[in-house]
């Protein structure tokens, strides 16, 4: 479970169970509160009718009482009354014995001076349970009989006869056996009401009075709380949900953001842009360290790239004293440092024993042509000179053996001129550059300024300086179509300059062959430890070699 | 009798000098007194009371080869007259014979009658080098830049650029060298008339008529 759904529903969860207590106590302590408050109200309302109506009862017979006129004041074609019944003095209950059961209650006393008997008027009685002050819209208070049956009107059932209707109750049922209360439950009509009862007993008359208002009409504002309150809650709930979404995004989105950068840097790509929104101070923070994270490892990693691709000479500063990374790559750039110095020494070194072993070896044959076979052929001249008698043969041989002898200087001058051990380098080129010039159609004008004693040019140095001018006339001569060449061999204090220029076609320096000879001529600049710069122009080509004085 | 040629041959090759010897044996002038290996042996008899009127001399022999001969023999102060008999046939060797008292240079496939022509020639006082051997040597010397003043040629010819209002890029295109190579010339130069910059150059150039 990703962690914006676990803070949305713990923080809605929280929300909710909060709001659904807090509503359903207070409707609870609301709906008790009603509820006492509207019983009390039924119970004074159906206390002060019954003391109204028993007062009523009671004045009426203390009137009764008094009153001299002795008859039977009742209307006997709907009443009968029996003869024992009216023996009994007192308030009697008579609607059992109407006709038609309409309600009746009569006064009924015996004395020597005759038998009394009155039908008190119902009327005033209904007028008393008519007052419904403080009762709603269904509140009512009526009067029930021993035998269950309605003594007075109905509200409800205004057109139905009284004694048609059976209201066998629970709080009628508790008032006949006197216990007056209250209570929640069905009336006549089936339906749920708050109820107050009690009993109204005068003399031989029982009744029990009943106040009582429909549940529905006292629930009526309970339902509208209900709905209130939920609106309420679905309310703040939705509030709640909003807000824990806004606060989540807030949270959430720097951290996912954070886990989706994280997540690409751990792949090994550190080339992402962090964009985030400063949403809080310490998200800033963690991101103006992650940014600091993702710089440092881009420099490491491009230090390393510029490592692997051997340029050695990349700067990197290490982001502290902590950083391992930083510090051992300086360390392993500075290694390679080491073995690339290490390797170029010995890689110039193993090429300078090469040229040197291979210029050693043609000293060694040139001077061997020269100082060995030279001699035995001069030998061999005079030998013909002593004891060669015919003299058109021995102009012959002495012609052939002539031939032999500049040969062999030919060869061993181009194998190694022995002047170059003996004059230098400067006098060197003179000479090869003067017997050149005698060969070829070719203009080729040298000028030596190099010191004539004293020199400071090494003989390894003047061998190289004369096999390069060597390579770079031959190109001239087999590439180039020169007409005109210039070299001049400067030597100084501090480095020897030789400069070359031909007025050939020129070179393109990358699509150039290898066996043109450059290739050569800077491997020999280098095991010199000179520097060369080239300039290919058609018409204008230029060679600049400088050897610093060993 | 007319005087006798004293002759030494110095040459590492004995078969050289051997065939030499019974060249100039042919000759009734030339006595051949001894044949030497190397320069040592050379000057041992040389230093010895023994007369010598000319020595046939090889350039490249052990021990002690023919240039260091030479200059000994300069050193003896004594009659004897070196000729150089070398396989080299390159103008600076000659002029550096000529220039240390050689008083010919012979190649060793030289012909028997300009060889004995030679060592007559010297015996009389004269100096021999063939018309071949001359043009080698003067033209090497023609290449030579012998300057008797402060500057070298190289520098006077930069100075006059330079006083004509060139850059060194310009100098550095006319003379066929690298810009460095003319600036470190004009340091020289500056250095050479002991003053700072290029203004006060000219005006001391002018002053002592350079330019």
């Amino acid at each position: 479970m990703n962690i914006k759904t676990l803070v949305l529903i713990i923080i809605n969860s929280l929300i909710v169970l909060v709001i659904g207590l807090l509503s359903f106590s207070f409707y609870e302590q609301f709906s008790s509160v009603l509820n006492d408050r509207i019983l009390m109200q039924l119970n004074s309302i159906e206390t002060l009718e019954s003391v109204q109506i028993e007062n009523y009862i009671k004045s009426e017979w203390k009137s009764f009482e008094l009153s001299e006129n002795y008859n039977e004041d009742i209307d006997s074609a709907n009443l009968m009354l029996s003869d024992s019944i009216k023996k009994i003095d007192g308030i009697h209950d008579f609607t059992p014995y109407h006709k038609h059961k309409k309600t009746t209650i009569g006064f009924v006393l015996n004395s020597n001076k005759g038998r009394k008997i009155k039908i008190l008027d119902f009327r005033n009685i209904q007028n008393i349970l008519l007052e419904r002050t403080g009762m709603g819209e269904s509140g009512e208070t009526y009067l029930v009989g021993e035998d269950f049956r309605m003594r007075s009107e109905s509200r409800f059932f205004p057109n139905k006869k009284t004694s048609d209707i059976s209201v066998k109750t629970q709080g009628v049922m508790s008032a006949l056996k006197g216990i007056n209360g209250r209570g929640i439950f069905n009336d006549y009509r089936g339906i749920p009401v708050y109820s107050v009862y009690s009993l109204i007993k005068i003399s031989n008359l029982k009744m029990v009075i009943l106040s009582e208002i429909d549940v529905s009409e006292v629930a009526k504002p309970l339902e509208k709380l209900k709905l209130r309150l939920m609106t309420l809650t679905l309310v703040i709930f939705l509030v709640a949900v909003t807000l824990s979404l806004f606060l989540t995004k807030i949270i959430v989105d720097p951290i996912k953001n954070m886990q989706n950068s994280l997540k690409v840097m751990a792949k090994g790509n550190y080339d992402q842009t962090i964009a985030y929104k400063k949403s809080s101070n310490e998200i800033k923070e963690m991101f103006d360290a992650l940014s600091n994270l993702k710089a440092s490892l881009q420099g490491a990693v491009k230090f390393s790239y510029e490592i692997g691709n051997m340029n050695l000479e990349t700067k990197y500063q290490p982001s502290s004293a902590n950083d391992v990374l930083g510090k051992s790559l300086v360390t392993m750039r500075n290694k390679l440092i080491d073995y690339k110095n290490k390797e170029d020494d010995s890689r110039i070194m193993a090429k300078r024993l090469l040229v040197n072993g291979l210029e050693n070896e043609r000293r060694r044959l040139s001077r061997e042509l020269h100082d060995g076979l030279g001699p035995y052929l001069t030998s061999l001249k005079h030998y013909i000179e002593n004891n060669v008698k015919n003299e058109l043969k021995k102009t012959e041989m002495k012609k052939i053996v002539d031939d032999a002898i500049s040969e062999i200087r030919l060869m061993s001058n181009a194998l190694m001129p022995a002047s170059i051990d003996d004059f230098g380098i400067g006098v060197t080129l003179t000479n090869y550059i003067e017997n050149l010039n005698k060969s070829t159609s070719i203009n080729i004008e040298y000028e030596d300024l190099t010191k004539q004693e004293n020199s400071n040019i090494s003989s390894h140095q003047g061998i190289n300086l004369f096999r390069i001018s060597q390579e770079l006339i031959n190109n001239s001569l087999k590439h180039a179509k020169a007409k005109n060449i210039r070299i001049t061999l400067s030597e100084f204090d501090e480095f020897i300059s030789l400069f070359y220029f031909d007025d050939g076609i020129g070179f393109d320096m990358n699509t150039v062959k290898l066996g043109s000879g450059i290739i050569n001529i800077k491997e020999r600049v280098e095991i010199c430890n000179g520097n060369i710069l080239i300039n290919a122009l058609p018409g204008n080509t230029t060679f600049e070699i400088e050897l610093p004085i060993e | 009798m007319m005087n006798e040629i004293k002759l030494i041959i110095a040459d590492d090759h004995e078969l050289f000098r051997i065939g030499l010897a019974e060249l100039l044996k042919k000759h009734d002038d030339i006595k051949i007194i001894k044949s030497v290996a190397d320069g040592v042996e050379l000057m041992e008899i040389l230093n010895s009371q023994i007369q010598v009127d000319i020595v046939l001399l090889d350039l490249t022999m052990p021990n002690m080869d023919g240039f260091q001969v030479l200059r000994e023999i300069k050193n003896l102060n004594s009659n004897i007259k070196p000729i150089v008999i070398s396989m080299h046939s390159v103008g600076n060797y000659i002029a550096k014979c000529a220039k240390m008292g050689a008083y010919g240079y012979l190649l060793k496939n030289t012909d028997e009658s300009e060889l004995v022509f030679a060592i007559r020639n010297v015996y009389k006082g004269k100096k021999h080098f063939s018309s071949e051997i001359s043009e080698k040597m003067i033209n090497f010397m023609s290449t030579q830049s012998i300057s008797e003043n402060v500057l070298s040629n190289k520098e006077n010819e930069i100075l006059g650029l330079i006083s004509k209002g060139l850059t060194t890029k310009e100098i550095a295109a006319k003379l066929f060298v690298s810009t460095r190579t003319i600036e470190t010339h004009r340091t020289s130069i500056l250095k050479k008339f002991e003053v700072k910059n290029t203004a006060e150059l000219i005006k001391k150039a002018t002053e002592i008529n350079l330019i």
